[in-house]
């Protein structure tokens, strides 16, 4: 038991070695420098003389070998220091903690609104499988999963936003406006993130439903549940107890393992409201090359990944004893 | 019990998520400003516009783009200001060009403040171009051996001795953000120098409320400013999601507008509508050193007469841009030379002059080839953005006779291709066409600095000795007019040369409400209203 512990542990240390590595290599291995400015956007006016780059380069340290390099953000690292941003000049950590509360927020909300409606609809559905109120739910919510979430969303900016101004613009709250109090700061933010939490739920309510369709109609089909009913028990009960803490293992799978590519969908709905998380921020640092901050994103990111997964793994194995007895009757 | 644990969680996570930017976005808020409308002529209380984070606005922190400059720029003064016409007596009341371009006198305006109420002093300018010398600004005027010396010349007057007569120094000296020297002094480490402090300047523009990750500023008129009246009063930049849509619901008071939606602002009273002149343009560069076919001028000229500039523009830009001046410098540049010769699309003098070169003969795909069976065959480096010129500059020289391969990546990497010599063709977009006509010498004479020069190592491949010494002639003369001829001079020699293809220069479209706020003005080499400072002081 505590071996395997350890091992798991270790398992999880070597997994961010590499991913922490590769973060370092990637972004140096793409052409270009954060100070090579030949090119500028449109409308833009960007020189930078050679000797300003050189100047920047040395100052950053980026003129010494990469080994070097490597060997001092390691040991940076391991003092919980990300380092300075090389265009938006501030700590990386600062950075980061300050944008990811806002994709976190959008996210969780999402998550929490489509696994409910999802599941709700896919129980429904498996329910009353080949009836018409299936049929009518499958079609039009395959056909919802299949829009991608900024194209949503810029429908629903448009529409209820632009169109009927029941909602802001963009951004996550309201500027220069001086709250009365503090539940009138709380409302203000959840009017901001109304349709980009919506954009973000519709599209992802489709794979939940289909998840957990398929999940409640394969529990539907076991023997237990023909035993349970010929007990007697209430239709509720039967669905509640039986059926749906049987399709539950998937879906909350599904749910920490999908995090990730949540994300994903999350910086482009960020983009189209002009939210203030990590969406615009990732993109923006690819480009202009700032080292320190992609690291810094994408280790932050890669320990929310595994973060999951080990929320996934734990939960899973409370959700389902066979997993524990399994390991520790033969694991380990 | 497992549903508990998920529950505690999830809940856990969304109130430490609502913590942090419950702390991260805590403002430090001015008293608002009451909505009612000044009475005074074109005065206005507040000004909203298309923020954005550009970085904290000190001449060291902020991001090297133009709206982070410019927002400084409010804050901060240079001894010459950029006007309408050409550079204006700002913190220095008057200047002198001494030996011949080797000094120059400025005389410091009396009574300015800084926005901590110390007075303004000539120690400030000095203790500013020795800093900035050591620590290089983000916009960097002045390089780190460019000045020689700067004596204060008792309380008014500051005497700069340059390294070498230039006569783009004034511009580069008077451009120099001026900082306090008694904030400045005990500085190491200017970039991470972020306090509130850090954005005192003289300028009529303070700082009240800047949040990163949302991308707000807002400025306020400093009360003691010793210029012009401030005409605005607040200037707030919000986050905007469709700028357009923003200004039509009234969030923002100016954006600029693409050619496709311009009608709906058009012949309407409550809009204006102002085309910027065209100072940001794209350059077709040829590799001169590498593929020595491209050393030949009739080769250069011949692509010249087959691309057809204005149907570039009506494709890639919807028609909001201005073709090329074979000269380089833009139409709209104070020394345009307007009788250089011009290359407008005429096939057959592009296959006349193929043909003399020896390609005189076809393949069965069309393309020219010489006797030897040598074809004009040519791999054109573009950034992802200029995909679509790309494929309509294709077309265009395939009517030539001469094939184009694209090969596009993302900016970074283009550029990191471009500075390597690492391409035969390539199309480079960027702005700085408005700028002192010296940017010619760095592009095209002996002597470079990187920059805009097209790569580290030079323009190689070509060299011509008239216009190295003309280039090198005039940025020594001090003369205004003087210099002008040897421009016009240069411009001429240039457009007979084509050592590279100016495509075209952009020229977007602005719009605002004159009800609201009629003051906007272009700076004389600047293409946005909002960047100029001048354009919310009062004018005569």
């Amino acid at each position: 038991m505590n071996k395997k512990r350890v091992t798991r542990l270790a398992e999880y240390f070597f997994t961010v070695w590499v991913i922490v590595t590769l973060n370092f290599l990637l972004p140096r291995a793409m052409p270009g420098d954060p100070f090579l400015y030949l090119s500028s956007d449109v409308g833009e006016e960007v020189i930078f003389s050679e000797e300003q780059r050189q100047y920047y380069l040395a100052y950053y340290g980026l003129d010494r070998p990469v080994g070097g390099q490597y060997l001092s953000y390691m040991s940076e690292l391991l003092r919980g220091n990300l380092g300075h941003s090389l265009y938006y000049n501030e700590p990386v950590s600062h950075i980061i903690l300050r944008r990811l509360a806002w994709t976190f927020f959008l996210v969780i909300a999402a998550v929490i609104l489509s696994t409910f409606i999802g599941t709700v609809l896919g129980s429904i559905s498996a329910w009353y499988r080949e009836k018409w109120l299936d049929k009518f739910l499958f079609f039009n919510l395959i056909i919802m999963s299949e829009i991608p979430a900024f194209l949503l969303g810029l429908v629903l900016l448009f529409s209820f936003a632009a169109g009927l101004g029941l909602f802001p613009l963009s951004g996550a709250m309201t500027h220069f406006a001086g709250y009365e109090n503090w539940w009138e700061k709380v409302l203000d933010i959840l009017h901001h993130a109304f349709l980009p939490v919506i954009a973000l739920t519709i599209a992802r309510t489709g794979g939940m439903y289909l998840l957990s369709r398929n999940s409640v109609i394969t529990v539907l089909e076991k023997d237990y549940l023909r035993t349970a009913r010929a007990k007697g028990l209430s239709e509720k009960r039967v669905i509640f107890r039986h059926v749906l803490r049987n399709a539950m293992l998937p879906i909350v799978t599904r749910v920490f393992l999908s995090l990730g590519s949540l994300v994903g969908g999350a910086i482009l709905v960020e983009n189209v409201f002009a939210y203030p998380g990590l969406g615009h921020l990732m993109r923006e640092a690819v480009m202009v090359r700032d080292y320190p901050l992609i690291q810094g994103i994408f280790l932050v990111v890669t320990i929310c990944v595994l973060l999951a997964n080990f929320i996934a793994d734990f939960i899973y194995g409370k959700l389902d004893p066979r997993v524990n007895d399994y390991s520790e009757t033969y694991g380990g | 019990m497992p549903r508990k644990h998920l529950l505690i969680i999830l809940v856990l996570v969304i109130s430490a998520s609502l913590l942090l930017f419950g702390c991260g976005s805590d403002q430090t808020r001015d008293d608002q400003n009451a909505g009612v409308a000044s009475e005074e002529q074109g005065q206005v209380d507040v000004i909203r516009l298309e923020g954005g984070d550009w970085g904290y606005p000190s001449p060291y922190a902020h991001y090297p783009r133009g709206p982070g400059g410019f927002k400084m720029a409010l804050i901060f003064d240079g001894l010459l200001e950029r006007g309408e016409k050409g550079l204006i007596p700002w913190l220095a009341e008057k200047y002198e060009i001494k030996d011949n371009g080797k000094q120059y006198l400025f005389t410091i305006r009396d009574g300015v403040k800084w926005h901590d109420g110390k007075p303004f002093t000539a120690e400030d300018v000095k203790f500013t171009f020795e800093y900035a010398s050591k620590h290089p600004m983000v916009w960097s005027d002045i390089g780190s051996d460019d000045i020689e010396k700067v004596e204060s010349v008792g309380d008014r007057q500051v005497l700069v001795t340059v390294s070498e007569p230039n006569a783009s120094m004034l511009y580069n000296l008077g451009q120099t953000r001026i900082i306090p020297k008694h904030i400045w002094e005990n500085v190491d480490h200017p970039k991470e120098f972020t306090g509130p402090e850090a954005v005192t300047g003289t300028g009529p523009y303070r700082l009240t409320d800047y949040n990163k990750e949302h991308g707000t500023y807002r400025f306020e008129a400093f009360g003691d400013f010793w210029g012009p009246v401030q005409k605005v009063k607040v200037i707030e930049f919000i986050p905007v999601s469709e700028p357009v849509l923003a200004f039509e619901k009234g969030e923002i008071d100016l954006t600029g507008v693409s050619p496709d939606v311009l009608p709906r602002f058009q012949n309407n009273p409550a809009y204006k509508v102002v085309q910027s002149p065209g100072f940001w343009g794209y350059r077709l560069l040829f590799n001169m050193g590498d593929y020595p076919v491209l050393r030949h001028k009739e080769l250069r000229q011949a692509i010249s007469y087959a691309i057809d500039a204005q149907e570039l523009i009506n494709k890639v830009e919807r028609g909001a841009a201005v073709p090329g001046s074979a000269g380089i410098l833009p139409p709209d540049h104070v020394m345009y030379n307007s009788n250089v010769k011009q290359y407008n699309l005429n096939l057959k003098k592009a296959k006349d002059l193929l043909a003399r070169l020896g390609y005189d003969r076809l393949d069965e795909k069309g393309i020219c080839q010489n006797k030897d069976g040598k074809k004009l065959s040519f791999t054109l480096s573009v950034p992802d953005r200029a995909v679509r010129m790309a494929e309509v500059l294709q077309e265009q020289l395939a009517k030539a006779g001469i094939e184009i391969k694209v090969q596009s990546a993302d900016t970074k990497t283009h550029d990191a291709r471009v500075r390597n010599n690492e391409y035969q063709l390539a199309v480079l977009g960027h702005g700085g066409w408005g700028n002192d006509p010296d940017y010619l010498r760095e592009r095209f004479g002996g002597l470079f600095k990187g920059g805009i020069s097209p790569s580290a190592s030079g323009l190689q491949g070509y060299n011509n000795q008239e216009l190295n010494d003309l280039l090198e002639k005039q940025c020594l003369e001090m003369d205004e007019q003087k210099r002008k001829q040897l421009i016009f001079k240069i411009q001429e020699i240039l457009a007979e040369d084509v050592p590279e293809i100016p495509l075209y220069y952009t020229t977007g479209y602005s719009v605002y409400r004159p009800d609201k706020y009629d003051g906007w003005m272009f700076m004389f080499d600047h293409h946005s209203l909002t960047h100029s400072k001048l354009s919310y002081l009062e004018r005569d």
